[in-house]
């Protein structure tokens, strides 16, 4: 008697699993309640201020352009947040997928924010300072952006081919070796006395700046128009090519690659050049998309949250989609409710960091749900076992 | 010539206790990349401790100061990469993407703490504490003798500290019985369960570990470099860390090895660039001169690099 009422499952806990499904919807759902957690942590921190957490939230999603303001100022609107938004979600997209790519081979990118950044110098200097007409210029800043990434990329994967250089180690090395070079040549050429960065690009930027459109002024990324069809190249490639099978089978487990007749080290150089590829497309998207110039000696925070990012949209090209515009709506979000809430602004970076936390607990949820489905399910064995023992006994 | 080794010495040994961080960590089967975020938030534990204590003001009380904050710096390290261990071990989460998180949190959490205590202490919110100077003592005697005397002149207070901790892990590493468990953790934890041993336990520990050595290097950063506390202690050190304990192939003798190395290219292509009296700018291409010596002597080297068999994997006991 005692032991049935231990094995008993409450009924929160009997809603929580039919909530959270199969192993199916579980890919969906358990980073939704990895996030819903965040979002209750993430509240606690705003309440420790004595701030309203809804309005917090609300307001995030205000200075994001997903819900409208209170007021705007002269020529904004919510569309002009929202065009903002999408400006700075495009490189994170391209980033993201980066990773992607490359972890499904098997291989760690953390390269990829040197990576954008010589796409994003090279594409600078050969179209950014032309005079080029736009209709030329664009489509030839992304050729360049993904030449340059892809580059990087395979020469990373070529030296962990051919002399078994750990990949990590190559990119970090890559990461400073691109950083200070590019820095010289900046400094040296390209610099603006006043800003202290690289002059701003004359052709070939990716977003149209303060555009005049429905009384407005407004940005229009038009490289967002890219970042679906990509994801869904990317998705396609690897779950419909052959190409992609090989990365994935690699990834998942060399020796049985090899035996099978893979070539290894061409799918580890393929990987890493389309990962590279990925991230020169990020590179110009920044370098000649949200932004109009390269600040020297720095690289961008974009190609690390990636791999965060990538993680939390769990390696699925649509599923980053997703995880992308989350963050994005965070980091963009933060100006406007520091301001309207006076809360610190590094609040936001502190609940991306939650979300992302969480977010790094899925499997343990999984496991978790795994462990009390099994125990439902013993538990209904023995109640039938038990009715038809009783039954036994009557008869 | 004598400049190259001090400086050198002051980059590669804090670099190197990182590095030592990261191996027991990695040996230990947990993957590491939180070793950045470890070494910024004990710097930063360390310089808050101190400046509670003395009120914002370091005033004449550096040289005490220093070691209140190399402890504490050790501690803070240690109590935030539980957060790494918690999410790894008992958790099971994705250790890459733990550790990303970590940097992550790590920057945000000490730049919003050193703002919030700075308006407490100072009443404005200013991103940095002011340290002060670490000290340096020059041996007598042999520090007289030509070139290697350089390395007994000037020496910081904290290199004979580092120095004696490393050693102290490099015996606990190879010759103690939990070094030993520890390694076996990282190749074969299952062995190391049969045996008896509690292998979450000792990843855990590791992983504290790895936090403290990282907080010791992060403070020592923090006080040779820039003398101050703030957010430029996130420049990377901690990646550079990493890729120093994986060229020396996660053994502490040959990763003391790379981080001389980083740390003489170092310095000596800034005094390269200072005799050459070059500008600012061409410094630069001067600077990338430690990476690119790594990677091609990693051409040579790295044929026979292997990683911890178990390396990245959850352990997990059902598993065969």
């Amino acid at each position: 008697m005692k032991k049935e009422k231990k094995a008993t499952i409450n009924p929160i806990n009997r809603g929580f699993l039919s909530v959270i499904g199969d192993d199916r919807r579980q890919s969906i759902s358990i980073p939704l309640f990895a996030i819903i957690l965040s979002i209750l942590a993430g509240a606690i921190v705003i309440l420790l201020f004595g701030k309203n957490p809804i309005t917090a939230f609300v307001s995030f999603l205000q200075g994001s352009g997903i819900i409208p303001k209170p007021e705007y100022a002269a020529k904004k609107s919510i569309l002009t947040d929202f065009m903002s938004m999408m400006n700075s979600l495009t490189p994170m997209i391209f980033a993201a997928l980066a990773v992607a790519v490359a972890l499904k081979t098997g291989l760690f990118n953390i390269g990829v924010s040197g990576q954008m950044l010589v796409a994003g110098f090279i594409a600078t200097i050969t179209v950014g300072y032309s005079h080029l007409p736009p209709a030329i210029a664009m489509p030839l800043v992304l050729v360049i952006g993904v030449l340059c990434g892809g580059a990087a990329g395979a020469f990373i994967g070529w030296l962990k081919h051919r002399f078994n250089i750990n990949e990590v180690v190559t990119s970090i090395m890559l990461n400073y070796i691109f950083q200070y070079v590019i820095s010289y040549f900046i400094n040296s050429y390209y610099v603006n006395p006043v800003s202290r960065q690289s002059n701003p690009i004359t052709a070939g930027r990716l977003t149209l700046v303060d555009v005049p459109a429905f009384g407005l002024k407004m940005d229009i990324p038009l490289a967002f128009l890219l970042t679906i069809p990509i994801a869904i190249l990317v998705l396609f490639l690897l779950n419909r090519t052959r190409l992609g099978y090989e990365l994935k089978i690699v990834g998942l487990n060399k020796s049985a690659a090899k035996y099978s007749g893979i070539n290894v080290g061409r799918s580890v150089v393929t990987s890493m050049a389309i990962s590279g590829a990925l991230a020169g497309l990020a590179g110009v998207t920044l370098y000649l998309g949200y932004y109009n110039s390269i600040m020297p000696r720095t690289l961008t925070a974009v190609g690390f949250d990636s791999i965060a990012v990538c993680l939390l949209g769990n390696m699925h090209p649509i599923g980053i989609l997703f995880s992308s515009l989350l963050i994005t709506i965070i980091s963009k979000g933060s100006n406007y409710m520091s301001s309207i809430m006076n809360i610190p602004q590094e609040i936001a970076q502190v609940i991306t960091g939650l979300i992302l936390l969480f977010s790094a607990c899925g499997a343990y949820i999984r496991y978790k749900v795994a462990q009390a489905r099994e125990e439902l399910s013993d538990l209904k064995l023995k109640a039938e076992q038990k009715i038809d023992g009783e039954g036994g006994e009557k008869a | 010539m004598s400049s190259i080794i001090i400086q050198g010495m002051a980059f590669a040994l804090p670099l190197f206790i990182i590095a030592i961080g990261g191996i027991y960590s990695e040996r230990s089967g947990i993957t590491n990349l939180a070793l950045e975020g470890f070494l910024g938030f004990g710097a930063f534990f360390g310089a808050a401790v101190v400046m509670v204590m003395t009120g914002g003001n370091v005033g004449s009380l550096e040289i005490p100061m220093f070691f209140v904050a190399l402890i504490f710096a050790a501690i803070g390290g240690a109590l935030f990469a539980m957060l790494h261990a918690l999410l790894c071990i008992p958790f099971k989460a994705n250790q890459v993407i733990s550790g990303v998180v970590i940097n992550i949190l790590a920057v945000a959490l000490t730049a919003f703490f050193t703002s919030q205590i700075n308006t407490v202490l100072l009443g404005k919110p200013t991103n940095k504490f002011m340290l002060g100077v670490c000290h340096t003592f020059t041996v007598p005697g042999i520090s007289k003798i030509p070139v290697l005397g350089a390395f007994f002149t000037d020496v910081y207070y904290y290199i004979p500290i580092i120095i004696i901790i490393a050693l102290f892990m490099t015996y606990l590493l190879y010759r103690s019985r939990f070094g030993l468990r520890l390694r076996a953790c990282g190749d074969n934890p299952h062995a190391v369960d049969a045996a008896g041993a509690d292998v979450s336990k000792i990843r855990f520990i590791a992983v504290m570990i790895s936090g403290a050595m990282s907080g010791v290097g992060g403070i020592c950063f923090a006080y040779s470099i820039s003398s101050t506390f703030s957010p430029s202690i996130y420049a990377g050190y901690g990646f550079l860390a990493i890729a120093a304990l994986i060229f020396g192939n996660w053994k502490i003798g040959p990763t003391l090895g790379a981080c001389l190395l980083f740390g003489f290219a170092r310095s000596a292509g800034y005094k390269l660039a200072q005799i050459l009296g070059l500008s600012s700018a061409f410094s630069d291409i001067i600077m990338i001169l430690p990476y690119v010596l790594t990677l091609l002597l990693l051409v040579f080297f790295s044929s026979s690099n292997r990683a911890p068999r178990a390396l990245g994997e959850i352990y997990d006991k059902g598993k065969r």
